[in-house]
């Protein structure tokens, strides 16, 4: 993503280059000369001009690569080089290190040429909203949620979601944003009524409540009541089957079926052993009563409702013993009662509601399982969707109200239902294991950790951020010309202050004639136009007009200067990912936002708002790479604690660091070490901080003992997560994380066709060992030696972010092999570190690399263009501005806003 | 309205892109909407489909690709192959294949069906070209409802496939958008509007005035945009064209009800080999119905393991060493080439009018543009069904690096389409001809 400053490349591998102000040619990159000597050696002995090997020339191939065949010239030679195929076997070898050297030249080289000759200069594509900024567009403009994952995903060329190159569009889509716009619509209208009937703090219009107790204890009691009268039939029954048996005449046969019920019986659905089956074969048995008179239907229900009693009876009969069942109920872990959940009714209308649980927790269930999870059941307990994650403080003698809103959507459109459980990994082996655990062990289910009195909802609220546009017409105004004022206004809303054409009105207003002429309603008629406002270009395209084809009527270097609307969209998009508000498009109205003092105000304005969160999670999820957290399902077994709740927060607190450090104006350093963390209670236990005091859902800044590993996003769970595969950590993985995001160092792209170490097959090595191979082989050691020991230094984690001093790994059969973990390494050519700490500390020095990553990640991100040759002075402007103040997050957003490249398009 | 030739400006289009196409007799320019498959007598030669399966991460190339040594008919099916031997007659695996630019070790299909090189556009960072599926669309697609379908999962980038919607890629090299899950697929090829027909008519009339007013918007827009602006809005222009041909081309299918099918509505959120399954289902009567002639489907991988009951993540299984992740690859393997004897049988079952089966008529490519871990040549790669006249039941050895769109460049001119290269084709391969 980025290219690392000419100033490294002028010291490292353009020696023998001018420096960057004499740098008029445009820029190549070039592989250092001191490679001359192996290329000479290695390559170019075969493959000279007289009767070159294979045909193959290289002797006139030059080492400044400036041009795309150059490149993909070069790519061949390290490609081949890569797969071990050159030089052949027959001939003289190279020394390792030098091969390793010349790889690791090649490669950083080529990447750099990528990089130059993929550079757009500076110049920015014309930007479609992404999924995220369409959607918060859509909330702003009409007041809805609405669920986008409809519409195609963006781009994933690698760049950041703004970038509009690699935004595209497609037929599919734009009937997609025709579809959508209207279903937006279909809600907005459908939340009218809501929001004139109500005015806040009136007594909500739509409530229902669920008495736990209700359906949770009728439904504990009716499973208690007949699995013991089954019971109590399957002993009467087996009674009697065994007085059969015991007859002389059933001796030997009995005996034979006695026999055969110690074997497992796949075929019948029963993998294990268990006398049990031996009443399965009752028909065999002369004189033996049928089950079917004993209230079975056939012996194989039978055999199943024993041996439900077998496994569940006690569960069901501590239920019977819990307190506080008259005016609740106990959800359970597993099964039978592991939900409760109420839906809005037919009639409301869609908005956003309240939502509220009376709950108390088992004090003597372990502080953990104190969470519960609101979400939306699916058919099985894995497909619940989990929406949000609680933490439970109440007691018994004193429960507390859980309050927390939700969006309930137009009938019909998606399910309108919200379930309340127990906070759990979102498995079903795991609900399994979890129950058969215990009970193995102690002859009984897991004990309820959490009691419920009520769920309620009610709403729909009228506080909700309103519409920007108020689509409702007076009745006086419901004619043609009503409609039409309507509708230019909502276009210009729409289009961020930018007043649509004639033309256009003219065929929206079309539009709404025709279904007016076939009889719809003033405002269905109205939906047509106002939805093929939403898919229309100004409204999905970031519009910047440009000096070259307005006869360069801008500066001298061919740019031309954002008007104000332009520049209000653009900081918006920037630091909201939402379109500009009332205020900003006044200023811009009034042309007060060039002024850079009324800039840099709306600048501090909009970082203190509580949309700046999208730029904590839309940006800083793509700068850091997160969506790697969702790659893998997390093994319940290794990492129980490590559920979606937990992940989902684990996430946040990177996001709610950041919006911290932007709200407080610190500095950047605090996200390489910090004597704080900003977490919640879920967190706090998690990382075993219980003594912090902290619960309840809310992020809150959060002071670190002495020694503790936290503070900085080396120490977030989630930072070490996306390290590992959700089973065991990798050391490359988080090495190179390391050198990408904060050390601004990227290794290059993980290369084609480099053979597998298969040497080590089937080999019990430690983490060290096995990737001590790593460096065996020239083509790995190029990159891994430089990987691979930041990774080690971060292995007292474990890949769901837990301490640990000891490592473990699971041999098949169930046999573990442990040893200690050595997180002692050292830099490539670089200061050793003898543990985390050191290395953390190490890395917190090089804070001047990780802003300059930083920066140019930003600028990416905010103009919607690759980082370029030409940012070069803009990063480092940036960087200096912001190091004299400590590198104080805003201190870098206002740079960049207050830039030239910010201004110009 | 401005456009009203969209068949011919995009085969100009075409011609600048990665493929050459010499333009075919003019009758195949228009529609021949009354004469849907049904209708024709069953003397008339059947139409040519082709299908493109394409799996991202690659195989387990030590259990998967045949032994090298014995090629031709008596070569002997590997493990990973196994559950295709009833088929073994009706495809070829063949070997030797790479994309030359091909760099990205984690993109099985971004350039599989198009051979583009990335880097080819100085000043971007990435490039792509038409793929061989699009270009045979504009040849196949004339006479169905719909030219091509593209097929998709959700978890496209994480899975080895790298970027793009779907294994598709239009004349201008932009990605085409996939259809994501089989209910969806459903609906679109099958649920028939239930409206009168007036009022369908009366609704594609308003169709057309919802693009005349975007076009009005986009004309506003465009004004004082740069070159690079304005190319990049002309993808909107040209997604409006797209719309228009198919309300044309709905238009005259307007009267026709859309194929009776046993199919029934797939459940919501099937994921993983039921879904892979469903959706081959899907593919198999599309092309019975002749509701299309050209597919393709970005299979997914990561759900296709936890449907398997297998907890690792695809990169990792890759990534196979002995143990776990090679039991996990392998099964994998299986897995994958059970759901294509499945569909195979399927194609193989169903019968045309004139008593020949629908394999006989169609090409089924099955691949990726990784061979394993992070291999980047030897492509996997197998061509079953009769659809492009390959020459079936063999292991082909080509030599090393032989253009993987040599290949495609074959299965073009097997379905009649006289494309002088593809991507970076050198010629089409004698040896795959029947």
């Amino acid at each position: 993503m980025s290219i690392r400053p000419l100033c490294l490349i002028a010291c490292g591998l353009l020696c023998s280059c001018s420096s960057l102000a004499q740098a008029a040619e445009p820029a190549a990159a070039r592989l250092d000369e001191t490679q001359r000597a192996f290329f000479q050696q290695y390559c170019v002995e075969c493959h000279g001009a007289e009767t070159p090997e294979a045909d193959l020339r290289l002797d006139d191939i030059s080492f400044v690569i400036a041009s795309v065949e150059q490149a993909d010239r070069w790519q061949k030679i390290l490609n081949r080089l890569n797969a071990g195929k050159m030089p052949p076997d027959d001939a003289l070898q190279p020394e390792r290190a030098r091969k390793t050297e010349f790889l690791d030249a090649l490669s950083q080289t080529l990447a750099q040429a990528r990089q130059i000759l993929g550079d757009q200069k500076g110049r920015i594509t014309l930007r479609r909203l992404n999924q995220r900024e369409y959607r918060n567009t859509l909330r702003d403009l009409l007041g809805v949620e609405l669920d986008v994952r409809d519409l195609p995903a963006d781009g994933g060329t690698g760049t950041f979601d703004t970038v509009g190159a690699s935004l595209f569009m497609s037929s599919d889509q734009i009937e997609q944003y025709l579809a959508l716009g209207r279903r937006a619509l279909d809600e907005h209208f459908a939340r009218a009524p809501a929001r004139a009937s109500a005015a806040p703090g009136q007594p909500q219009p739509f409530t229902a409540r669920e008495e736990a107790e209700v359906f949770g204890n009728r439904r504990m009691n009716g499973l208690f009541k007949r699995t013991k009268e089954m019971h109590d039939n399957h002993v009467r029954w087996a009674k009697e089957v065994d007085e059969a048996a015991n007859r002389p005449e059933n001796l030997e046969v009995a005996a034979q079926l006695r026999k055969k019920a110690e074997k497992p019986r796949p075929s019948s659905g029963v993998p294990y052993a268990t006398p049990l089956l031996f009443y399965h074969d009752w028909d065999q048995i002369q004189g033996a009563p049928a089950p079917t008179e004993f209230g079975f239907k056939d012996a194989q229900a039978a055999f199943f409702e024993e041996l439900q009693y077998q496994k569940f009876f006690s569960y069901y009969a501590d239920y019977q013993l819990l307190p506080n069942r008259d005016t609740g109920a106990w959800l359970l872990f597993y099964q039978a009662y592991r939900e409760t959940y109420i839906s809005a009714g037919e009639t409301w209308p869609a908005g956003r509601y309240t939502l509220r649980m009376r709950v108390a927790a088992n004090e003597s269930a372990a502080p953990e399982r104190r969470f519960v999870e609101v979400g939306q059941r699916g058919d099985d307990v894995s497909d619940f969707t989990v929406f949000s994650a609680h933490q439970v403080t109440g007691t018994l003698a004193q429960p507390q109200i859980i309050e927390l809103s939700v969006d309930v959507a137009a009938n019909g459109q998606r399910k309108r239902e919200f379930a309340v459980r127990e906070k759990r990994p979102n498995s079903r082996t795991a609900e399994i294991s979890s129950y058969f655990d215990e009970f193995e062990k102690t002859g009984h289910g897991p004990v309820p950790a959490i009691w419920i009195d009520w769920l309620e909802i009610s709403g729909p609220q009228t506080s909700r951020q309103p519409a920007a546009v108020s689509l409702v017409a007076p009745a006086q105004d419901q004619d043609r010309e009503g409609a039409r004022d309507l509708i230019e206004r909502f276009a210009t809303r729409a289009f961020r202050g930018i007043r649509p054409s004639a033309d256009y009105l003219e065929k929206l207003l079309a539009l709404f004639d025709s279904r007016r002429s076939l009889g719809d309603s003033f405002d269905e008629a109205l939906k047509e136009p106002l939805s093929v406002v939403l898919a229309s270009p100004g409204f999905l395209y970031l519009r910047e007009p440009s000096a070259e084809a307005e006869g360069g009527s801008g500066s001298a270097s061919g740019t031309r200067r954002l008007d104000s609307f332009e520049l209000a969209s653009r900081l918006s998009y920037f630091l909201w990912s939402a379109p500009p508000d009332d205020l900003l498009l006044a200023l811009a109205r009034s042309d007060a936002l060039q002024d850079s003092a009324v800039l840099a105000v709306q600048v501090d304005r909009m970082n203190a708002d509580d949309r700046s969160r999208q730029l904590a999670s839309g940006f800083v999820h793509q700068w850091l790479g997160m969506d790697r957290l969702d790659f893998f399902q997390f093994d319940f077994r290794l990492h129980r604690g490590f559920d979606d709740s937990t992940k989902a927060a684990a996430r946040d607190e990177v996001y709610e660091t950041f919006a911290y450090l932007l709200r407080e104006n610190l500095s950047l350093r605090r996200l390489l070490k910090s004597d704080f963390v900003v977490i919640n209670g879920l967190l706090a236990g998690y990382y075993g901080l219980d003594g912090a005091g902290v619960s309840g859902d809310a992020f809150r800044k959060v002071s670190l003992p002495a020694g503790s590993p936290r503070g900085g996003l080396l120490g977030m769970a989630a930072v070490l997560a996306m390290g590992g595969n959700g089973q065991f950590t990798s050391p490359v993985e988080r090495g190179a994380w390391v050198l990408r995001k904060l050390l601004h160092d990227p290794p290059p792209p993980a290369p084609p066709n480099v053979p597998q170490l298969a040497r080590l097959e089937g080999q019990m090595l430690d983490v060290r060992q096995r990737l001590r191979a790593h460096q065996e082989e020239p083509q790995c050691a190029s990159c891994h030696r430089k990987i691979d020991p930041l990774g080690f230094g971060l292995e007292n984690f474990d890949a769901a972010g837990k301490w640990r001093t000891v490592d473990t790994y699971l041999l098949k059969g169930g046999a573990k092999a442990t040893w200690p973990v050595d997180p002692a390494a050292a830099f490539h050519n670089g200061p050793a570190f003898k543990d985390y700490f050191e290395l953390r500390d190490l890395i917190e020095a090089r804070s001047d690399a990780f802003a300059r990553g930083f920066t140019e990640a930003l600028i990416e991100y905010a103009l919607g263009r690759p980082f370029g040759l030409t940012d070069e002075a803009l990063a480092a402007r940036i960087v200096n501005r912001a190091r004299d103040k400590d590198f104080a997050l805003r201190e870098f957003v206002q740079a960049l806003v207050a830039s030239e490249a910010f201004h110009s398009k | 309205m401005t456009m009203k030739t969209p068949l011919f400006s995009r085969r100009h289009l075409l011609r600048a892109a990665g493929t050459i196409v010499a333009l075919p007799a003019l009758e195949s320019l228009g529609f021949r909407p009354f004469a849907p498959a049904a209708a024709t007598t069953t003397t008339a030669p059947r139409p040519r489909r082709a299908v493109f399966l394409g799996f991202g991460w690659g195989v387990t190339e030590e259990t998967w690709l045949p032994d090298a040594r014995v090629t031709g008919s008596n070569y002997t099916l590997p493990p990973g192959l196994a559950p295709l031997a009833r088929h073994k007659s009706e495809l070829t695996v063949v070997q030797g294949l790479a994309n030359k630019f091909a760099n990205e070790a984690h993109w099985g299909s971004t350039f599989w069906l198009t051979g583009a090189n990335r880097y080819a556009e100085p000043g971007q960072s990435f490039h792509n070209s038409i793929s061989i599926d699009q270009v045979a669309a504009e040849q196949l697609g004339t006479s169905t409802r719909f030219a091509s379908i593209q097929l998709s999962s959700p978890d496209g980038v994480a899975n080895g496939h790298g970027p793009g919607l779907s294994l598709a890629w239009d004349a201008r090299g932009k990605p085409l958008a996939g259809i994501e899950n089989p209910l969806a697929a459903y609906h679109r090829l099958f649920s028939d509007e239930t409206a009168p027909l007036a009022q369908r008519q009366a609704l594609l009339a308003q169709k057309r005035s919802v693009l005349d007013a975007v076009l009005a918007d986009a004309r506003r827009v465009q004004r004082g945009l740069n070159k690079t602006d304005t190319d990049k809005l002309d993808e909107y222009f040209q997604s409006v064209r797209d719309i228009e041909t198919r309300l044309a081309k709905d238009e005259q299918w307007l009267p026709i009800p859309r194929p009776r099918t046993a199919l029934t509505e797939p459940r919501a959120g099937l994921a993983g080999r039921d879904e892979i399954a469903l959706m081959y289902d899907l593919i198999a009567v599309a092309l019975q119905t002749d509701t299309t002639r050209v597919v393709t489907y970005r299979q997914p991988v990561g759900t296709l393991l936890s449907s398997l009951g297998l907890k690792i993540a695809a990169h990792d299984m890759t990534h196979y060493t002995t143990g776990d992740r090679l039991d996990a690859s392998q099964r994998r393997d299986r897995a994958q080439c059970e759901l294509l004897a499945g569909l195979l049988d399927k194609l193989k079952a169903i019968k045309e009018p004139d008593g020949s089966s629908l394999l006989d008529h169609t090409v089924v490519a099955y691949g990726s543009n990784i061979r394993s871990v992070h291999f980047l040549d030897n492509c996997p790669m197998i061509f079953a069904g009769g659809g492009a006249g390959l020459k079936l039941g063999q292991h082909l050895v080509l030599p090393p690096h032989t253009p993987l769109c040599n290949a495609w460049l074959t299965v073009l001119h097997g379905l009649g389409i006289a494309a002088e290269r593809h991507g970076d084709s050198t010629g089409v391969l004698g040896e795959l001809q029947a």
